[in-house]
């Protein structure tokens, strides 16, 4: 067992680090405008905080740079190329969990960490053992033999957080990874967090709770409502 | 029921139906119209054309033989077999929410108040089973295969049928409830289950017992996935029809996926899903086996009807679907975010490997057994076997073919343009199997056809291909 901060620059270290850039991106769609043009520059090991009133264009943000919407106007880049999911530097550089993630309804949780490891190629400590430590690290591993549709709603978050933190990346895209949490949960998260930042990995989050985001951010972004 | 019932159930059944006209008994009367209408106009000329088409020595030979009557027997037995599952998920006693909530659920006895949806069900089934059985005498006699003295039995068989359906229908809906809804909390009612589920006396008093001994928890559960059933099928999303239908898994939770190279691993979650969900796994066991078999013979003479491959491709469609499961839900989870570590196209393609694997043993098992025991030649085990790929290229074109266009919900385009788009993947299957099947029996020359069916099928599994770009494009 590696512990909490063992496993999360495990995770980090295995990929290189890379620079997250947006210039002035927008989105629109017919008449709708979804966000107003912003800039963001996520630098090695920081973490940037995204805020703003529900429907000013977090999660829009966030999904152009996650790769998996294409902006209206500027540019997301990652290492000066765009970003886009479909590119294996870019899925391989950023882990995002923007909604809920695709679960298989026959697997269990242990069973989604260990495919989802699997599938990554790692190599030296077996994928069973990674999939136990982020459990255990997310004080979920009691729930380790459950299907996704006998989890509430906050064990399905930290269920959630723990797909993402599995796999191996550099740049975490999380939105309003603090949901549905309790108190406890929501600092146990802020400690993985910084343990992560602190391995070197860089975070881009959308947040609403003033606690996680001033133990966070190294950079508050206020998104201004469209 | 007893007349105090009967008048407690009226007063209710007005004040449900406040100033509206009750219309009850027409829309109920409506269905059996229409179907004794398309039984007659489609049904009876069909089955005459059906009857014509195939060879009276082959019918002799194969049919009115004990083998035929086994197998006549045998695909009752499954179709009864299906049927209770079917009642599992949706049985013949749903009523709609509000009247679950305001009637059911009240002190008033549940064979009382379900009874007229278990009539309404036991009707039409044994309507349709009577029409069915119309149909096939009807269409027989006046083909001349039959004298025209068969409809009687026939129609006769259609409707012990049809009340078996119902019976079993009953008994599947019984058996999928919560548990701690069995029988067995009611000290008062016999632990009786309807026909094939118990001991018990007379027919109707078992029924009768059944209703009553449905609970409101499942007959709640029932009726909401009905509604969210009947919205998905409006609205061409049978993902969530699917997704609805299907139980949520439980089943050897303690068995861990083994970790390994990705593709593997993916393989792997494939087979680990099946081992949780047996029942499909040996349903496509049994209509892989089924079919390939159906299809080996159906190659055997070029007497044998063309629907003898038709029939056999439909059930290795849906034997070689029972396991695909694994791509299904890989198609389900485009637009989420991605997590695994594999390109889409190459996870879809995983995702085939145990299919393809199932339905080759199956194949191999089966064709080796009929190789040995005389009619089938190794020729006829390689088509079968290259049909697998086939089927593998259509459950491509199935899984990723996402929501119906907007096109076919308009005016113009109306039902028949939205079953069409659902079943060009099993037509695909359908009409380049049936085809080259019926092609190469008859030719001189059958390896050139087989040729032409795997370009076929390459141009199928292109086809699917294309859509695992496309949802990948838009996800």
């Amino acid at each position: 067992m590696l512990g909490r901060r063992g496993a999360t620059e495990a995770a980090a270290r295995e990929s290189s680090v890379h620079l997250l850039r947006a210039s002035g991106v927008g989105k629109q769609i017919d008449e709708a405008v979804l966000l107003l043009p912003t800039d963001v520059e996520l630098g090695i090991a920081q973490c940037v905080v995204l805020r703003g009133p529900n429907g000013c264009g977090k999660t829009t943000l966030l999904r152009i740079l996650a790769g998996t919407v294409p902006p209206s106007q500027g540019e997301a880049t990652l290492d000066g190329a765009p970003v886009d999911e479909r590119h294996d530097l870019t899925r391989g550089a950023i882990a995002a969990l923007i909604g809920a993630p695709a679960t298989y309804r026959d697997l269990t949780l242990v069973d989604h960490l260990v495919l989802i490891d699997s599938t990554w190629g790692r190599r030296g400590q077996r994928a069973d053992d990674r999939a136990d430590e982020i459990l255990e690290l997310l004080e979920i591993d009691h729930l380790a033999e459950r299907f996704p549709h006998e989890l509430s709603s906050g064990q399905q978050q930290l269920f959630h957080l723990s797909m993402v933190l599995v796999r191996p990346s550099s740049i975490l895209i999380l939105d309003e990874p603090e949901q549905r949490l309790d108190t406890d949960k929501r600092n146990l998260l802020t400690r993985i967090l910084l343990d992560r930042k602190a391995a070197g990995s860089s975070l881009l989050i959308a947040c609403h709770d003033p606690a996680m985001t001033e133990a966070l951010a190294d950079t508050i972004i206020d998104i201004r409502p469209a | 029921m007893t007349g105090a019932q009967r008048s407690q159930l009226h007063h209710v059944r007005a004040a449900i139906l406040g100033n509206r006209p009750d219309t009850s008994l027409s829309s109920t009367l409506y269905p059996v119209y229409v179907a004794v209408i398309a039984a007659g106009t489609y049904g009876v000329p069909a089955t005459q054309e059906l009857f014509r088409s195939i060879d009276a020595t082959w019918l002799a030979a194969n049919v009115q033989t004990p083998v035929g009557a086994a197998a006549a027997v045998t695909a009752a037995v499954l179709f009864l077999a299906l049927v209770r599952l079917v009642g599992r998920v949706h049985g013949p006693v749903v009523p709609p929410l509000p009247y679950l909530e305001m009637v059911v659920a009240s002190p008033m006895p549940r064979k009382v108040t379900l009874a007229r949806n278990w009539r309404l069900s036991l009707g039409g089934s044994t309507i349709g089973g009577l029409l069915v059985g119309l149909v096939i005498g009807a269409g027989g006699a006046i083909a001349n295969v039959a004298p025209p003295v068969v409809i009687m039995p026939t129609a006769l068989g259609g409707c012990l049928l049809g009340v078996l359906v119902a019976e079993f229908w009953l008994g599947g809906q019984l058996q999928g409830q919560p548990q701690g809804q069995l029988p067995g909390h009611l000290p008062s009612q016999p632990q009786s289950l309807p026909l094939g589920f118990g001991r018990g006396s007379a027919l109707v008093r078992r029924r009768r017992d059944a209703l009553a001994l449905l609970g409101i928890t499942g007959l709640r559960r029932q009726s909401a996935s009905n509604v969210t059933m009947g919205g998905a099928v409006l609205a061409g999303d049978l993902r969530t029809a699917r997704l609805e239908a299907a139980r949520p898994t439980t089943h050897a939770r303690r068995v861990r996926l083994r970790a390994g190279r990705p593709l593997v691993v993916i393989a792997r979650r494939d087979l680990l899903g099946l081992r949780r969900a047996p029942g499909t796994a040996l349903y496509g066991l049994g209509f892989a086996a089924a079919g390939s078999a159906a299809l080996m013979l159906s190659l055997v003479s070029p007497q044998t009807p063309t629907v003898a491959p038709l029939i056999s491709l439909v059930l290795c469609h849906l034997g070689f679907g029972a396991w695909c499961e694994g791509l299904r839900l890989h198609a389900d989870n485009s637009g989420t975010s991605r997590l695994l570590g594999l390109p889409y196209r190459d996870t879809a393609l995983a995702h085939l490997a145990v299919p393809v694997l199932g339905w080759t043993l199956t194949t191999l098992v089966v064709g080796t057994g009929l190789t040995l025991t005389g009619p089938v030649t190794p020729a006829m085990l390689i088509w079968a076997l290259g049909t697998g790929l086939l089927l593998a290229g259509t459950h491509l074109m199935a899984a990723f073919r996402g929501m119906p266009p907007a096109g076919v919900f308009g005016p113009q385009a109306g039902v028949p343009a939205m079953v069409f788009w659902y079943a060009k993947p099993v037509l695909a299957t359908l009409i380049v199997g049936t085809a080259t099947a019926a092609w190469a029996v008859r030719s001189p020359a059958p390896w050139s056809v087989f040729a032409w069916m795997l370009i076929a099928t390459a141009g199928v599994v292109a086809w699917g291909l294309a859509l695992v770009g496309k949802r990948d494009r838009r996800s």
